[in-house]
């Protein structure tokens, strides 16, 4: 504790080296930032020897790929870490137990490594009662994790969280994910967007006048999504008073082309039926 | 101009039929679906084309199926595979990842005081199985693809496609989950549409109507339930004329 206050580092690590000492390892002190930096990412030699365990023998992995994995793993430490430290203050606990990381993980939506890893720890703790007294080795254990380092990479920026931090962010992400969805739902994921306007109302009754000999056709419109439709018709519409006739019909196809092409296509095709309805 | 002229003939020859056929134009524009090439010149017969078309849809429909079902297969055996391991691991003093730096990672965060010694063993298990099972479905996005490298763009495409990693999004730049998109167009068996130029892009969106009410002529309830069939449609572009006469004899 002495040695701890003497360096400015020191002060950074202090709970660290509390937790140490409660737990029993020794406390570990990182003055350069580049290495405590290095130190948030998990060893590249061990993340790539368990990625080739599910691996077909032939398979490479690209150099980006074995980063993004690395960066994957300590995102997912601090974010199970944040679930189960939010459950200890909850409930004016000072400790992290396995107990809190198993349930941080089902709450996180992790259900399939519940049972694994309970039966995991339940192993571990009845070989920690068949080798020697609890006491010890759970001391020994981190301070072996301590001395292996191998082949450490270049430090990659990781995003940094705290507890609440990650709780509030998790919604919004989600809320993302399913916009990216959608968005590759209506548009094919390659097409380019048609033209986004409010929706019209007298779109939709331009169809009907049209409709009352071709009715079966229209019927399968509302299937194709009501807004788009719309904007389409309301992108007709707005180029019907320019098509007087043929001659005019292409001149008009001609100014929706430098617009954008879906307005260029409908009003070139469209432009008997409008002017028959108006 | 092309774009426009391409109407006119149609609309001269056979005054009847081609009225009708107008009205759907705008319908699915709207929807803006890129068909795979622009269509060729002579229309084959419409009864032809329509029963291949539903070949290729069902064909591509079952390859789409088995390769969720291998995929699921492969998770199941993925998480029996774990389980088993757990149950006859008998060495807990060797981690595959090191302790210390999994501990290193909760203090990261300030508001983490104590942890206690079995947290760090349980996360070294737990991280083994998360980089394994993602892994395993980067690997299947590049198995769909054809490669033998798994790159970011996999990675990317496992975590758009599993809810419980969108904790991950922030970690994927957002133009590799676009790229997850090309991904799909395997499935299909169909050239993906991106980096079109933009005068090619016009005859797309001329012809996407024709294929959107062939579409739904044939598929209304496959179409709600595999969003896949997007990709499936476009070679219909091939044929914009005879899905249109097919759909007057329905009507």
């Amino acid at each position: 504790m002495d040695s701890s206050s003497f360096l400015p580092a020191a002060g950074a690590e202090n709970g660290s080296a509390a937790g140490g000492a409660n737990n029993g390892g020794a406390a570990q002190q990182h003055a350069a930032p580049a290495i405590r930096e290095q130190d948030r990412l998990m060893p590249i030699a061990n993340v790539i020897r368990i990625m080739r365990r599910v691996l077909p023998a032939h398979a490479k992995i690209s150099d980006d790929a074995k980063e993004t994995i690395q960066e994957c793993v300590s995102e997912y430490i601090s974010f199970i870490t944040g679930e189960a430290n939010e459950r200890c203050q909850r409930e004016q606990r000072k400790t992290i137990t396995a107990e809190d990381v198993l349930w941080a993980m089902s709450r996180l939506g992790f259900d399939d490594y519940v049972e694994p890893l309970g039966a995991y720890l339940h192993r571990y703790r009845e070989f920690e009662g068949d080798a020697r007294g609890v006491g010890l080795v759970p001391g020994a254990a981190p301070s072996r994790g301590g001395d292996h380092h191998p082949h450490s990479m270049s430090p990659a920026a990781m995003l940094k969280s705290r507890g609440p931090v990650s709780g509030a962010a998790m919604l919004p992400h989600h809320h993302h994910h399913h916009d990216m969805q959608m968005h590759a739902a209506m548009y094919g994921g390659t097409a380019v967007p048609p033209p986004a306007g409010p929706p019209h109302h007298g779109g939709f009754l331009m169809p009907h006048p049209q409709g009352s000999s071709h009715y079966l056709p229209y019927a399968y419109e509302p299937t194709y999504g009501g807004e788009h439709a719309m904007a389409a018709y309301y992108g007709g519409a707005a180029y019907a008073p320019g098509n007087g006739g043929s001659g005019d019909g292409s001149g008009s196809g001609g100014g929706g082309g430098s617009a954008s092409h879906t307005p260029q296509g409908s009003g070139g095709l469209e432009h008997p039926h409008p002017f028959a309805y108006k | 101009m092309e774009p426009s002229s391409q109407p006119q003939p149609m609309m001269g020859v056979g005054s009847q039929p081609y009225p009708a056929a107008a009205p759907y134009v705008p319908v699915p524009g709207s929807l803006a679906v890129p068909p795979g090439s622009q269509p060729a010149a002579a229309f084959p017969n419409p009864t032809q084309l329509s029963a291949q078309h539903q070949m290729v849809y069902q064909q591509a429909q079952q390859f789409h199926q088995q390769l969720q079902q291998q995929q699921e297969q492969q998770l199941r055996e993925f998480w029996t595979t774990q389980m088993d391991e757990i149950k006859q691991a008998n060495d807990f003093k060797i981690h595959t990842l090191p302790l210390a730096r999994i501990k290193k990672i909760m203090k990261a965060d300030e508001d983490v005081r104590m942890i206690s010694a079995e947290a760090p063993v349980v996360f070294a298990k737990a991280c083994e199985v998360f980089i394994l099972e993602l892994t395993l479905r980067s690997w299947m996005h590049t198995e769909e693809n054809k490669r033998r490298t798994l790159q970011k763009n996999d990675i990317a495409a496992a975590i758009t496609r599993t809810d419980i990693y969108d904790f991950l999004v922030d970690i994927i730049p957002r133009d590799e989950m676009k790229e997850e998109g090309l991904g799909h167009n395997p499935i299909v068996g169909l050239p993906p549409a991106m980096g079109a130029p933009a005068d090619h892009g016009s005859h797309p969106y001329y012809y996407v109507p024709a294929q959107q009410v062939q579409g739904a002529g044939m598929m209304y309830g496959g179409q709600q339930g595999h969003p896949v069939t997007y990709m499936w449609q476009t070679p219909q572009g091939q044929a914009a004329e005879p899905p249109e006469e097919e759909q007057q004899q329905s009507a």
